[in-house]
């Protein structure tokens, strides 16, 4: 059995790892906050320079950024092989954050050419050194798992994101894909989501839940059914979408990627069924929000598949927006209020205990405050999508105000954590 | 239904009525009427073994305890022959028990320690490892502890038995083809050849249902109480692998004994001061 621990001998240093959570949690309530001042161009066609802007700070400020983090300290710790470079991981930090800003001022402004082009080739960059020292760390490897297959599809799927958006930012410029630009960006979009982003919550998920709620003897089938159908799935999406007419491959392939998550999904199921702390806690209520998101969100992504009602108005704004502040981010926050905790109590005081008199991991932030950001995170995502569904511009303002005071909350809990450190 | 690879501690959990069949067939069952005994011996042995340790017949044991669980069902329980490896000592291995040179030998005798409802594991596992290449460990016990030869000869070493009366001598020596070890059980930190027998307390903490790092505050508080007479036992779901050079720092050793994939006892000590 290999170690069941957030930390071991192979982790790599702290600060690395911490630097990506700061960069990835300011660029939450940044995100929010935009969200405020341009609640007006939340609407309409998804498609425009404010909402790709806003969409890229999320999806590569926020989640990749958190995600990159958490790799390179949990990968050492779930493999038990020391992280390939440090020194790259470090270098790698200020190349994608120069990239992010690139990117993301050259959709608001529109900059297509040379700005947007040159920031999608920095951020490719990134993430090629990312893959590199994942890859070499896990050619290292002695004793493979699910979670580590889970995470070693994902860096495929990474590098397939980063590709087709830095041929998607050219063609901006210079047109030359055959196929329509947009079921291009709809595929960058879902093999980002569900390759990139998806594959590492779950594979994540695998080793984490079971950790935090003691849940063990259970049967891992459905999570290695999950692994080959959504790869199976995404493969043919892949395929399929480089061709101007969708065939019935492509919806055979959608139905295997819902299939694998609602089969992830019931692997879930069973570990919460089989843990033996049975006492919840706020990392626990977020995570769990976020599986039922999930599945909601899923059943959506089917529905917008198989039915024509993406012909209605904002219906695309829903989706993204359930997906990125629904599903992901409720994780993202849920996993943070156990993780992060737990990181800095270990590094500075698990040496202390039964010497001197130690915060108990409970006293590390403000559980009260955080229970209420859930419930305004809860309430904000309902008020967005109700908003944008019903067109009420006020209540997308408000909405937008809920979520960001939501974010803010974890921002003062998290500095909260880190004064600590 | 029982079968002879079952522990005894699960049978006794889910059929708790079995206890008496097992006080009735043998005296050597009687430790198990000792709570701490039970959790501990219990766990470690099967019905093949209790029945060897106590000298009776498998198949009239197994017989009997499944007859007491489901006294109406047709009894399944295929007379089988146990091929009960026998290592009763031939009267040349008595001369070269005799020609072994006594300072080699080193004596423990656990039957004190069991007397006092205690598990001797820890123990002797502290004396093994304090032997030197060529020593002779002699183990003198109540009955034959037939779960400790296989942990034994997966450290490499063989057994000889003298039976006398109702005292167990077992002769453990290294065999010089020592099998390779499977990772059942781990030692951390054991270097010191002097490791004391005579542990009067034992402190047990029970953190199985307790999230990271709560596993560890607690091993770390208890730590206080663990002085030189008294050993702590953790009964943990996992190896505390980050809790060993804790242990390290501050002067303690441990041994982590593998019961199951979830269960661990971990047996905590102080190290000895070398003088």
């Amino acid at each position: 059995m290999q170690s069941e621990s957030l930390v071991s001998a192979y982790a790599p240093p702290f600060k690395i790892v911490l630097k990506y959570f700061i960069a990835a949690i300011l660029s939450f309530s940044i995100l929010n906050l935009l969200l405020i001042l341009n609640y007006r161009y939340i609407s309409g066609f998804h498609f425009q320079p404010k909402i790709l802007a806003l969409t890229h700070i999320a999806t590569l400020g926020w989640i990749t950024m958190i995600i990159f983090g958490a790799m390179f300290q949990l990968v050492p710790v779930v493999l038990e092989v020391k992280l390939f470079s440090e020194k790259l991981a470090e270098i790698q930090f200020w190349i994608f954050l120069i990239g992010i800003i690139g990117l993301v001022t050259g959709f608001w402004n529109f900059d297509t050419g040379i700005h947007l082009t040159a920031s999608a080739i920095i951020l490719n960059i990134a993430i090629l050194i990312f893959s590199f020292n994942i890859i070499v760390t896990m050619t290292r490897v002695k004793k493979w798992n699910l979670t580590g297959l889970y995470l070693a599809a994902a860096i495929f799927y990474l590098i397939t994101t980063a590709v087709a958006g830095l041929l998607l930012s050219i063609n901006l410029g210079y047109p030359f894909i055959r196929i329509s630009h947009l079921q291009y960006l709809n595929l960058h979009a879902h093999i980002a989501f569900i390759g990139w982003v998806s594959m590492v919550i779950m594979g994540v998920s695998f080793k984490l839940i079971p950790m935090f709620t003691l849940s063990h003897g259970y049967s891992t089938v459905s999570g290695k059914i999950a692994f080959g159908l959504i790869n199976a799935g995404l493969l043919g999406i892949s395929t399929v979408m480089h061709y101007e007419d969708l065939t019935i491959y492509f919806y055979i392939s959608v139905l295997l990627i819902v299939a694998g998550i609602f089969s992830f999904l019931f692997q879930m199921y069973v570990i919460f069924k089989k843990r033996l702390r049975k006492k919840s806690d706020i990392g626990i209520k977020f995570s769990k929000t976020a599986y039922i998101l999930l599945g909601i969100t899923t059943a959506f992504g089917s529905l917008l598949t198989f039915t024509n009602i993406s012909n209605k108005m904002n219906v695309t704004l829903v989706y993204g927006y359930l997906i990125i502040f629904g599903y992901i981010s409720m994780l993202i926050v849920g996993q943070m209020y156990k993780i992060v905790p737990f990181l800095v109590w270990y590094h500075k005081y698990s040496s202390k205990v039964g010497i001197e008199t130690v915060p108990m991991l409970k006293d590390m932030f403000k559980e009260k405050p955080a229970y209420a950001g859930y419930y305004f995170m809860v309430s904000a995502l309902v008020g967005v999508i109700f908003s944008l569904a019903f067109q009420i511009p006020s209540g997308l303002l408000i909405s937008f105000g809920v979520m960001f005071i939501g974010s803010l909350i974890f921002l003062f809990n998290f500095s909260y954590i880190l004064i600590k450190a | 239904m029982i079968t002879k690879t079952m522990k005894i501690s699960k049978m006794l959990k889910d059929y708790p009525q079995t206890i008496d069949i097992l006080l009735k067939t043998s005296p050597h069952f009687s430790k198990l009427k000792n709570k701490i005994l039970r959790k501990a011996l219990a766990a470690r042995v099967n019905v093949e073994q209790a029945a060897a340790i106590a000298g009776v017949d498998l198949s009239a044991l197994l017989y009997r305890l499944n007859k007491s669980v489901n006294p109406i069902a047709e009894s399944q329980i295929v007379s089988a022959n146990i091929k009960k490896e026998k290592n009763i000592m031939e009267e040349n291995d008595f001369n070269f028990i005799n020609n072994l040179n006594p300072d080699k030998i080193i004596l423990l005798d656990v039957r004190p320690i069991i007397n006092t409802g205690k598990d001797p594991f820890l123990e002797i596992m502290s004396t093994v490892k304090a032997l030197k290449e060529d020593d002779i460990f002699l183990l003198i016990n109540s009955f034959e502890p037939i779960p400790l030869y296989s942990v034994m000869g997966k450290k490499g070493f063989d057994y000889k038995i003298i039976k006398e009366e109702e005292v167990y001598k077992i002769y453990f020596f290294k065999n010089n083809v020592p099998a390779s070890s499977t990772g059942e059980n781990t030692e951390n930190g054991l270097t010191s050849a002097q490791i004391p027998h005579n542990y009067e307390n034992i402190i047990e903490i029970d953190v199985r249902e307790l999230t990271p790092p709560e596993p560890m505050v607690k091993v770390l508080e208890a730590l206080s109480k663990v002085d030189y007479k008294t050993v702590l036992v953790v009964h943990h779901h996992r190896e505390p692998l980050m809790l060993y050079p804790k242990l390290e720092e501050r002067g303690y050793k441990a041994i982590s004994n593998k019961i199951n994939d979830n269960y661990f006892k971990v047996i905590i000590m102080k190290k000895m001061d070398k003088a």
